[in-house]
Parts: C-alpha cells; sequence; structure tokens
C-alpha cells in the first residue's frame, strides 16, 4: 500500500498548491474539504495489513471534524457575498505559484537531510508535510482577508497532521483527540470573531454613509 | 485532588452559561478562586499525589505557577466586584471563559505530558481570545484577530516541536517526562535540537518574546485590565513553564549549552526591541505592555544563565506575577474612571483619586524594578549571574535597556498623575474592592522585596535542583 501512502501525499501537497493559486474562498474552502478527507483516509492506508480501532477512530474524527464541521463553519462565516473573493493579496498569484514551487523544493532539500528514525511506510511524508506546512504559512502571510488567513492556518495545521499520522502510538489516542478537539474549537472561535468584525464594519460603514448624506 | 482543581472551575464554566443574574455570576467566580486559593495553599503543606498514570503531576515548579495563578484569579476576583458594580455590559461569556481559563491554567501546571502540555497551552489561547474583545469595537477586535492569528501560529510550530521530540523519543516511545529524562541518552540530537528550535519560536511567540511580541501592545492595550493582569502575568508564564520543561531535558542530554544560546539571544532581543518602541509610546497599557516583554525577556536570559540567574528567573516569575497585578489593575481602574487610558486625555489622577494616583507610582516602580519591590531584587540576580559567567557586555546592554524603560514608563505615569485635568470629570468615589486587591498586591510584594520566607527560598531551591536535574 506504500503507493497509496506515496500518492495521497503529492495529492495533499498539490490541494495545497491549488488553494494558494486560488482566489474565491468558496472553491477553496472546498479543495481544503478534499484535503482533510484524503488525510482522513491516510491511517487506513497506512496499516492496511492491520486497521486497529485507533486508525479507525482518529480518521473518524478526522472526517467529522475536519471534512463536515468545519467548511461549514467557515461557509457561516462567510455567508454575506461582499467577503467571497480575496482582493488584492500582497504577492499576486501568478508569483505566488512560482514561490510555492521554490517552497516545496526547498522542503525536499531539507528533508534529505533529517532521517526518520525506524522504518518509515513512506519516504515522502517528512517533504509533504514540511511543504504543506510552509505553503498553509505562506498562504497566510501573503492574504489579506481573514478567512483565507484561517484556512492557511489550518493547512498548516493539516501538513502537521500528515507528519503524526506517522507517528503511531507514541502520543495516546485521548491525546491526539484533544489536539484535534483544539484546533477544531480554535476555528469555531475564529470564525466567531470573523463574523464580529464583519458586523462592526457594516455597522461602521453604516454609519458613516448616512453623515456624508447630510453634509450634501 | 488534582481532578478537583481542574473540574472545579470547568463546571462552574459551564453553569455559568445558563441564564443566572449578574451579581451571582462574580459571587461564584469569587467563591471559586478562594476555593482554588484553598486548595493550593494546602499543596504547600503536602504534595498532591500523582493522577492518570502519571499524567498529572505536582512538583515545584508546577506549585510555583499554580501559586501564582491562584493568587492572580483571587484578586482578579475581589478586583471584578468593584469593577462591575460601575459595567452595563452583560458577563455570560465573559465568565465562562474566565472559569475556563483557570481550569485549563491548572491543567498546564500540573501536566507531564508535552502532549497535553500542548493541548492545556493552545485552550489557554484559545479561552482568552474572547476575553480581549469584552468591549466590542473594532480595535478590539483587530487586536483579538492579531492575537489568535500570532498565538496559533506559534502554538503550531510548538506542536510541530512536539512530533520532533516524539521522533526523537522513538526509542523510550512515550512523551511523559520521567520516562524522557530516563532515558534521555537513547533520544536522537538532530531530532531533538530541531525541536527545541520549534519549542522555543513556539510557546516564545504566546510569552511575547520579540520579535513575535507584536501581538502584546495591541492585545494588552485594548483587553480590560483585569484580564490582561491574567495573560501577562499567568498565561504568558504558562509557556515559561513549557520552556522549563525543556530546560530539564536539555540538561540531561547535553544540549544545555545549544538551548541557553539561543535563549540568551531572544532574551537580549527582548530587551532591546520594548526600549526602542517605549519612548514614543502615550497610552499607559500599551507602555506596560512593553514592559511585559521586557520581563519576558528577563525570565528567558535567567534561564538560559541558569545557577544563580535560574533562581533569580523563577523568583522573577512571582514578583512579575504581583508588578502585573498592581500595574494593569491600576490601569484598568483608570479607564474606567476616565474612559481612556492615553496620557494625552488622562491627567491629574493624584488630585482627583489620590489613592489611584498612589497606586500608580506603585506600579512604576514595581514594573521597572526599583527598591523595595521584589522585581528589585530578581532582577538584581539575573544581572549578578551574567556578572559571575563575564558576560559584561550583556551586563550593560540589559541595564542600558532596564534604564530606558524606567525613562519611558517613568514619563507617561508622571504625565498621568500631575498636570491639570482637562475638563472637570466628576470625581466618583474610590472602590473598597478595586483598591483592596491593589494594595494587597503592593504589600505582597514589598514584603517579598524586602525578607525571602524560608518555605518560598526552599520551593525555589527545589525547582531549581528539579530543572539542573540534580535530583
Amino acid at each position: 500500500m506504500t503507493s497509496w501512502v506515496d500518492a495521497s501525499c503529492i495529492i495533499i501537497v498539490f490541494l495545497s498548491l491549488i488553494i494558494l493559486s486560488n482566489y474565491r474562498v468558496v472553491a477553496m474552502i472546498r479543495v481544503f474539504a478534499i484535503q482533510s478527507l484524503v488525510l482522513g483516509l491516510l491511517p487506513f492506508f497506512m496499516h492496511a495489513s492491520c486497521i486497529s480501532s485507533r486508525d479507525v477512530l482518529i480518521s473518524l474524527i478526522t472526517l467529522i471534524l475536519k471534512v463536515a464541521l468545519v467548511p461549514s463553519i467557515l461557509f457561516w462565516a462567510i455567508r454575506h457575498v461582499s467577503m467571497r473573493a480575496e482582493i488584492k493579496p500582497i504577492i499576486g498569484f501568478g508569483s505566488s505559484i512560482v514561490f510555492g514551487a521554490l517552497i516545496i523544493a526547498g522542503a525536499f532539500w531539507i528533508s534529505l537531510s533529517l532521517k526518520l528514525p525506524g522504518k518509515p511506510v513512506s519516504d515522502l511524508i517528512l517533504p509533504c508535510s514540511l511543504s504543506t506546512v510552509l505553503l498553509g504559512f505562506m498562504i497566510m502571510v501573503t492574504r489579506t482577508r481573514a478567512v483565507t488567513q484561517v484556512l492557511g492556518y489550518l493547512i498548516m495545521e493539516n501538513g502537521i497532521f500528515l507528519f503524526a499520522v506517522s507517528l503511531f502510538d507514541v502520543m495516546p489516542v485521548l491525546i491526539e483527540m484533544g489536539i484535534l478537539l483544539d484546533i477544531f474549537v480554535a476555528v469555531f472561535i475564529m470564525a466567531i470573531v470573523v463574523n464580529h468584525i464583519n458586523e462592526e464594519f457594516e455597522k461602521s460603514a453604516e454609519s458613516i454613509i448616512p453623515k456624508i448624506g447630510e453634509t450634501f | 485532588m488534582l481532578t478537583i482543581l481542574i473540574l472545579m472551575p470547568f463546571l462552574c464554566g459551564l453553569g455559568v452559561l445558563l441564564p443566572l443574574s449578574k451579581v451571582f455570576r462574580l459571587k461564584l467566580f469569587l467563591a471559586v478562586s478562594l476555593a482554588h486559593s484553598l486548595i493550593t495553599v494546602s499543596f504547600w503543606r503536602q504534595m498532591p499525589i500523582q493522577e492518570y498514570h502519571g499524567f498529572l503531576v505536582l512538583d515545584p515548579l508546577g506549585l510555583i505557577l499554580l501559586s501564582i495563578i491562584s493568587f492572580l484569579f483571587l484578586s482578579v476576583s475581589i478586583f471584578m466586584v468593584g469593577y462591575f458594580q460601575h459595567e452595563p455590559r452583560r458577563n455570560r461569556v465573559f465568565m465562562a471563559c474566565l472559569f475556563f481559563l483557570l481550569s485549563t491554567m491548572t491543567i498546564v501546571t500540573v501536566s507531564y505530558h508535552f502532549g497535553l502540555l500542548w493541548v492545556a497551552i493552545e485552550a489557554t489561547t484559545l479561552f482568552s481570545a474572547p476575553l480581549i474583545s469584552f468591549h466590542r469595537n473594532q480595535q478590539s477586535l483587530q487586536a483579538t484577530w492579531r492575537y489568535l492569528l500570532v498565538c496559533s501560529v506559534g502554538i503550531a510550530l510548538a506542536l510541530l516541536g512536539t512530533f520532533f521530540l516524539a521522533i526523537a523519543a522513538h526509542d523510550v516511545h512515550s512523551l511523559l517526562l520521567p520516562v524522557l529524562l530516563k532515558g534521555a541518552a537513547s533520544l536522537s540530537v538532530n531530532w531533538m535540537k530541531l525541536s527545541i528550535i520549534f519549542f522555543i519560536v513556539g510557546y516564545g511567540c504566546k510569552m511575547g518574546l520579540a520579535p513575535t511580541h507584536s501581538w502584546k501592545p495591541e492585545a494588552y492595550g485594548q483587553a480590560t485590565g483585569m484580564v490582561v493582569v491574567l495573560m501577562a502575568g499567568a498565561l504568558t508564564q504558562c509557556s515559561f513553564l513549557a520552556l522549563l520543561r525543556v530546560a530539564q531535558i536539555c540538561n540531561k542530554t547535553g544540549l544545555t549549552g545549544f538551548y541557553s544560546s539561543i535563549l540568551i539571544v531572544s532574551g537580549v532581543l527582548s530587551l532591546i526591541v520594548p526600549a526602542m518602541f517605549i519612548l514614543g509610546e502615550r497610552n499607559i497599557k500599551r507602555a506596560f505592555a512593553y514592559s511585559s516583554v521586557e520581563h519576558m525577556g528577563l525570565l528567558v536570559l535567567g534561564l538560559g544563565l541558569g545557577a544563580v540567574g535560574l533562581f533569580g528567573a523563577l523568583f522573577h516569575m512571582i514578583n512579575n506575577a504581583l508588578a502585573k497585578v498592581i500595574m494593569f489593575l491600576t490601569a484598568g481602574s483608570v479607564a474606567q474612571k476616565y474612559g481612556s487610558t492615553s496620557a494625552d486625555q488622562v491627567r491629574g489622577v493624584i488630585h482627583l483619586y489620590p489613592l489611584t494616583g498612589v497606586f500608580l507610582i506603585a506600579a512604576l516602580l514595581a514594573g521597572t524594578g526599583m527598591f523595595p519591590f521584589g522585581t528589585f531584587h530578581s532582577e538584581l540576580l539575573i544581572l549578578n549571574a551574567m556578572i559571575i559567567s563575564k558576560q559584561y557586555l550583556l551586563v550593560a546592554i540589559s541595564v542600558v535597556c532596564l534604564a530606558i524603560m524606567f525613562i519611558g514608563i517613568g514619563k507617561i505615569v508622571l504625565d498621568i498623575i500631575h498636570g491639570q485635568p482637562k475638563e472637570p470629570v466628576l470625581p466618583k468615589n474610590e472602590n473598597l474592592f478595586m483598591n483592596a486587591a491593589i494594595a494587597a498586591a503592593v504589600v505582597l510584594l514589598i514584603t517579598i522585596g524586602l525578607w525571602m520566607p524560608s518555605p518560598l527560598e526552599k520551593l525555589l531551591h527545589d525547582a531549581v535542583a528539579l530543572v539542573e536535574g540534580a535530583t
């Protein structure tokens, strides 16, 4: 099943690149959901010969939280049409791709000098997770919309999780659940803050317009 | 016992989400903080036994932080009784988050597993974020956003560091602290180094070390004084505890030199950067926030220097927390009286509110480490450690930066205290509860500045021995 694991790793990196080059927030959230789906299925590919209850539990929770709940919360946060497109990113979409490619190359180069102890399932896990983390970081830094920054954070977390999947049985299941829950709550609170920010700015926009109207 | 200490505030936090009266929530918070403090005091006599197969253990390091947290919550809960008499806003989510924060911070102090430690520290970030935007306006929402984003990224890097540690510990197959310390010889050095870097960046971000301190002036400037006390005194020091835990492992694996050189560099940066920004600052809360960056720098420097420096840093944790109570509760009380904390609007505090004026002077002296406050003592210990290790350049930089901080903060505080009130503000009466909370911290900080009780000294020595791996 190593080929399946390799394929999933590459798909995850490609999906991060797609998000990096996209400017429609709705599409970005959908792509993120697909990426999480691949990530959620990864434990099955890794231990295909003997799937334990632990694998089932972790992938089930990942699927529920990251594929279903997180995207729907994000969709709720952007229910107002006005914020569905990313406006003027700090780095343009074209050059983002170039930088993204450089980041991926860099991640592969760094991971040459790092050797995982024991017998890793796939050699691609470390470079792919590093590049996903860095790509997520780049999305966060170069985008101006709050929702897009949340997506960057989530992609970073996905990268970290890709790495964590390869480290079975060091973390107790309960703590891994705690980590997932924390990330979910983080997104929940971020979505609420995004919502408040929208409301406040709309309110202030309304209060400015009549004032200008009065002066004329 | 530890489980009770964690669950009690958590359940109360769920409870206050029910529609209850505002006053009842305050009383419940006061009662819970008092109970929490009493249990913590009982731990000074007898350490509790470990729980959940060694996942929850209280050791001298944890006890120092737990006592700090307990004291801060108690004084904030007393202050709050006075504060909410003049505050029309609803407090349902606010109080619930405070309870959850107490619960998760308690977990931080007793967690002996690096994964659990991460989960707890991340949870403290999440529950403190809604507290910042209590006065919901554009600036406070932006401050909350920045805090959430910067700290979440930092904490995510710390998670990566935790996983790297797990790889380094491939042979011992566990992230429990005692197991790691016992099997320290088998840890992979390269992965360990990588994980150390990620830990310092990640938890340092949460501590507000320069150059990732940018959330601090924003968040501290916008949040109410009570919240900032908890953030500056307890929340940031929770992350420092994580760095102390990493130091425990480093001292066993022979990576002390590597770890401390990074710590010293980031400590020096955290002294220089606030000194650069303080002189142009006009808002007292933002100025105190820069002072908080500086104190975090001192803590990290002390840890990096080791021995006397470590003792000084642990002592400074306590002093810093008490100083923050004085500084930010007084700033909060000024903010409520004047509706602003900018030196351009607030004038003549000592004419209108003499007691608050005196507290402001105390805040200035405590925050900048002047005699007879405890901060003077601990800063001297850290400087002493630099002299002992013959790092004279470091001494020079630190002294200059501390002097600039004193000038900067002194200027703002004196501007606020003296001068004529711009427009005749109707003097409200000073509030007994608010002043009692601040006065208690002043008295305590002066006391430990002049005389160190022997149980405290023993606890600090035990904690130093624990970090250095002598026991």
